[in-house]
């Protein structure tokens, strides 16, 4: 299946990425030649040079026996200029677009319904202030997605020093905690990802993901020695537009906030929008102004400047001071194996984030939800079992998978339940199936076989 | 570098060469000659070695390979694979040392079609099925077909594509490589069928007339017969051959939108249209030239000079004339058609057209700017700018082309051979021709040019072949380093 992807800018070089990986015919569109060199030397895809709102250029890109058209460019009129040029070149065509302007916001909605019909706009800062909100109301989580409306999720924490599950076998676990314990879907050890089976042993400082219903979640992190912390002040450095999203958000949640804003003028208008919260016009990294405000009281700091270096230094030197957590911006995806190294496990990416909402759109048959697991291993999708997939009607064990494949929970008419060996799938069942990405193309198959782009 | 991954991969073209012998292989036992044994011992060997090697380095790390991998892997592997491909040669008595079983095949390989051979038509069937194969695999390239129909090259595809089939434009077909590897591939077999069936229709045998298509199609020019197409001595052959060296002359990409309705595409081509007036203005100039002292009837003058400037300059190097005893014009036009070679994009050699124009009008351009030196002006191919970076690599290729081609001529001087033999014999080899001028000219063969000079004109063909630079880099230390 052709794909167009409009701008060669991280995010559509990233997408371009993994979707030549999963062998498709991918048409990258940019106006810059060396931003399409970039592309064009390392992937295998093609490059058209131009304007991505060109209808000559969209024409030469082949739009019109195209499937997808993803205008990821960095602007947002470009970006809804290039889907109605496409959308009237090739009207059965999905369409999706990054808009990040909040003013759109409420007319995502109008914009699939009429003129240029976008069938999915990505917002980027929506979707990262619901990471950062999640990850700071998820005691000890670095990494959460959430599945079948939010009441399944899937998390990924390590594993303390002084966890009592640290060098147990999975097979003894149960008899360990005492009760059902949650399901383990995969352990990143040394940046290696694996799906452990009964005999692996946990280890000190393994990553382990896990799927839990939402309302067994507080119990689950405390079996991982994970426990509540009470959260009351929230400090943000960075008054752009994610750290406004984000400060309006905890207003409504009745959390105290202070926010830290270089920019005299934005700190202004910040304080015109921000009824509660604390604006202070100064440098996240001034160690005085950090103290004269209390960062010691901070239950989390929040780094969110356009600038990752800044970020990176904001956040340790809030940590030093005595910060209790941090979570902080990047871009760059070079960085993310440093994380961890530095004592930062708590990383937020716009891009990331818009990344795994376009590619979730992407994907061939029905799927709801997507995420991706530390350093792009492995996939998280949710999706319906249609009738016609091999999947429905046989126990668990009598299927064979694809290697690297786990079923990781089944709802049946609202009913979540994690599957054994026995559970059957029915159609028009939802799954979640956790696959390693050598396996991604495969499970797409199986899930797609009526052939239905949704 | 990553040696593991490179070795793999000339492990899985070793094997797949050593699969590609069973064609030659069939058609010995058909024939029932002495070809059998040869054959069946070179494929054992090649598909052993391409095993092993395969085997030993099968978990290679397939990530992120980059272009000097590619490069790697293309240059190396073209050399190992005209060693395998040397075997049945060698192993058979036709040639009496290795290092000429070695030229016969590496001529084969890059679609050189220079010789060692005197007498072509002792060699068994089999033997001769084999040197034809391999300028058919070499045309479009071995590793281009490999992509094409191998599924285990994995993620590489692009930068060994690109090492192989260098172009100073490169166009991609389809958004994947292997795609595109597979278009090119289809369109090459599809012309190469036509022309085997015209060739049939026309009197030849289905084994000649699949050599000859084996060998036109590449621009390679091996023939089974001793005299080469002068043999059959037929304006009808001539014709057909004619046409279809120009085909394999023009850029593939074009067959391929031909082929899918855009019937004007050779006129609105601009390197197409250059080309093929080009050839209109050289066949005229020659047979012009040959018109009275050589032949009698301007017939006779248009196609036998028709058919030696469309062999050279698609750099086929078939022969139906002596050239060598033409008067001095058309021999200075048979030379520089040697250097100019085809399009960018077909199976041909030498500098290529597209280069050609690039460089006149990076000159007209440096001129211009002298009478306006206030004027923006862009170098345009078909209307678009030419990014600086591509004018860099033109500008460089013929720069070194040329630097090639002088050291290697005084080199093979060096060795003892006289002064038109060796410009023509390096011009032969680097172009990808064939036929050179003095004693390596169209009657006579490359078995006098001495040990050393072999060496050194395999090199050139290696270097026309994968067009400098893929080859050129394993000599720059700082490929190397880690």
């Amino acid at each position: 299946m052709r794909i167009v992807i409009v701008g060669a800018g991280e995010v559509g070089f990233h997408i371009a990425r993994r979707l030549a990986l999963e062998s498709k015919d991918v048409v990258v569109i940019d106006r810059d030649p060396e931003a399409l060199s970039r592309v064009s030397e390392s992937l295998d895809v093609q490059v058209v040079n131009g304007s991505g709102c060109s209808p000559l250029v969209l024409a030469e890109a082949g739009v019109e026996g195209a499937e997808i058209l993803l205008a990821v460019m960095n602007n947002d009129e470009s970006n809804l200029v290039s889907c109605l040029v496409a959308d009237s070149l090739s009207p059965s065509m999905k369409k999706l677009a990054r808009i990040r302007d909040a003013d759109y916001d409420t007319y995502h909605g109008v914009f699939r319904d009429r003129a240029p019909h976008i069938d999915t706009i990505v917002n980027p800062e929506i979707e990262v202030v619901k990471t950062i909100v999640r990850l700071m109301t998820m005691p000890g989580a670095v990494d959460v997605g959430e599945f079948a409306d939010g009441r399944v999720k899937f998390v990924g924490v390590y594993l303390d020093e002084s966890s009592r599950l640290a060098g147990l076998r999975l097979s003894e676990l149960s008899a360990k905690i005492g009760k059902q314990c949650p399901l383990i879907a995969a352990v990143v050890r040394d940046e290696e990802l694996t799906i452990p089976r009964g005999q692996d042993k946990l280890m000190p400082n393994d990553l382990v993901y896990f799927i839990s219903e939402e309302s067994n979640l507080h119990d689950a992190l405390a079996v991982f020695g994970k426990h509540p912390e009470p959260l009351h002040r929230v400090l943000i450095v960075g008054g752009g537009r994610i750290g406004l999203r984000l400060a309006l958000h905890l207003e409504k949640m009745s959390i105290q906030v202070k926010i830290i804003e270089k920019d005299h003028d934005r700190c202004v208008e910040l304080a015109e929008r921000l009824n509660k919260a604390l604006v202070l016009d100064g440098d996240g990294s001034d160690q005085g102004l950090l103290n004269e405000e209390n960062i010691r009281d901070m239950d989390i700091v929040v780094t969110l400047t356009g600038d990752e270096e800044t970020n990176i230094l904001a956040s340790l030197l809030a940590k030093r001071i005595g910060a209790r957590r941090t979570i902080t911006r990047m871009n760059k995806f070079s960085y993310f194996p440093l994380m961890t190294m530095i004592g930062l496990e708590l990383a937020v990416s716009p891009r990331l984030s818009v990344i795994n909402s376009i590619l979730q759109h992407t994907r061939r048959g029905k799927v709801l939800s997507m995420m991706s697991i530390k350093g792009e291993q492995a996939e998280v999708m949710e999706a319906v079992a249609l009738k016609s997939s091999s999947l429905v009607n046989k126990p668990l064990k009598d299927i064979s998978f694809p290697q690297g494949v786990l079923i990781t929970g089944i709802i049946h008419e609202g009913e979540v339940t994690i599957p054994s060996g026995n559970s059957i799938i029915r159609p028009d069942d939802r799954i979640i199936v956790f696959a390693r990405r050598q396996a991604v193309a495969k499970i797409e198959k199986i899930l797609a076989v009526e052939l239905k782009y949704f | 570098m990553r040696w593991r991954y490179v070795l793999r991969t000339v492990g899985i073209l070793v094997l797949f060469l050593g699969l590609t012998m069973l064609a030659p292989l069939l058609f010995g036992i058909y024939y029932w000659d002495q070809s059998v044994v040869p054959i069946s011992i070179s494929m054992g060997i090649a598909v052993v070695a391409g095993f092993l090697l395969f085997g030993i380095f099968r978990g290679a790390k397939v990530e992120a390979i980059g272009q000097r991998e590619g490069m790697a892997i293309v240059a190396i592997g073209w050399t190992v694979i005209g060693l395998f491909g040397a075997l049945p040669f060698y192993l058979d008595n036709s040639f009496p040392t290795f290092i000429d079983a070695f030229f016969e095949s590496v001529s084969g390989f890059t679609t050189t079609g220079s010789s060692v051979l005197s007498e072509i038509e002792a060699v068994p069937q089999g033997l001769l099925f084999w040197r034809s194969l391999i300028q058919w695999l070499g045309g479009m390239g071995i590793i281009v077909l490999s992509i094409a129909i191998l599924p285990f090259l994995g993620v590489g595809g692009m930068q060994l594509f690109n090492a192989e089939v260098p172009s100073p434009v490169p166009d991609k077909l389809k958004p994947r490589i292997k795609d595109t590897a597979i278009i090119l591939w289809k369109v090459y077999a599809l012309i190469t069928l036509l022309q085997t069936v015209l060739l049939i229709i026309g009197g030849m045998g289905l084994y000649d007339a699949l050599c000859h298509a084996f060998t036109t199609m590449p621009t390679g020019g091996f023939s089974t017969k001793n005299t080469s197409i002068a043999h059959y001595d037929s304006a009808y052959f001539d014709i057909v051959i004619i046409i279809f060296m120009l085909l394999a002359g023009i850029n593939f990409s074009l067959h391929y939108q031909l082929l899918r309705g855009k019937t004007l595409i050779f006129w609105r081509d601009s390197e197409c249209r250059v080309f093929l007036g080009a050839v209109v203005v050289l066949i005229i100039v020659v047979s012009l030239n040959i018109y009275g002292p050589v032949y009698e009837t301007i017939g006779e003058s248009l196609r036998f000079g028709a058919f030696q400037v469309v062999s050279i300059i698609t750099t086929t190097g078939y022969v139906t004339a002596d050239y060598g005893t033409w008067p001095a014009l058309s021999q200075i036009v048979l030379l520089l058609c040697m250097f100019l070679g085809a399009s960018a994009g077909s199976t041909g050699g030498g500098i290529k057209w597209l280069r050609i124009m690039l460089c006149f009008k990076f000159c007209y351009r440096e001129l211009f700017s002298i009478v306006h030196p206030r004027a923006i002006k862009n170098v345009k191919i078909s209307g678009k700018p030419v990014p600086t970076a591509v004018m860099k690599n033109v500008v460089g290729f013929v720069l070194l082309y040329m630097g090639l081609f002088a050291v290697s001529t005084v080199l093979l001087a060096c060795t003892g051979v006289d002064l038109v033999t060796s410009v023509g014999a390096v011009a032969a080899t680097l172009g990808n021709i064939g036929p050179g001028l003095g004693l390596v000219g169209p009657v006579n063969n490359f078995a006098e040019i001495p040990y050393l000079g072999k060496w050194l004109l395999i090199w050139c063909m290696l270097l026309g072949r994968l067009e400098i630079y893929t080859v050129i880099i394993l000599l720059v230390p700082e490929f190397w380093r880690k």
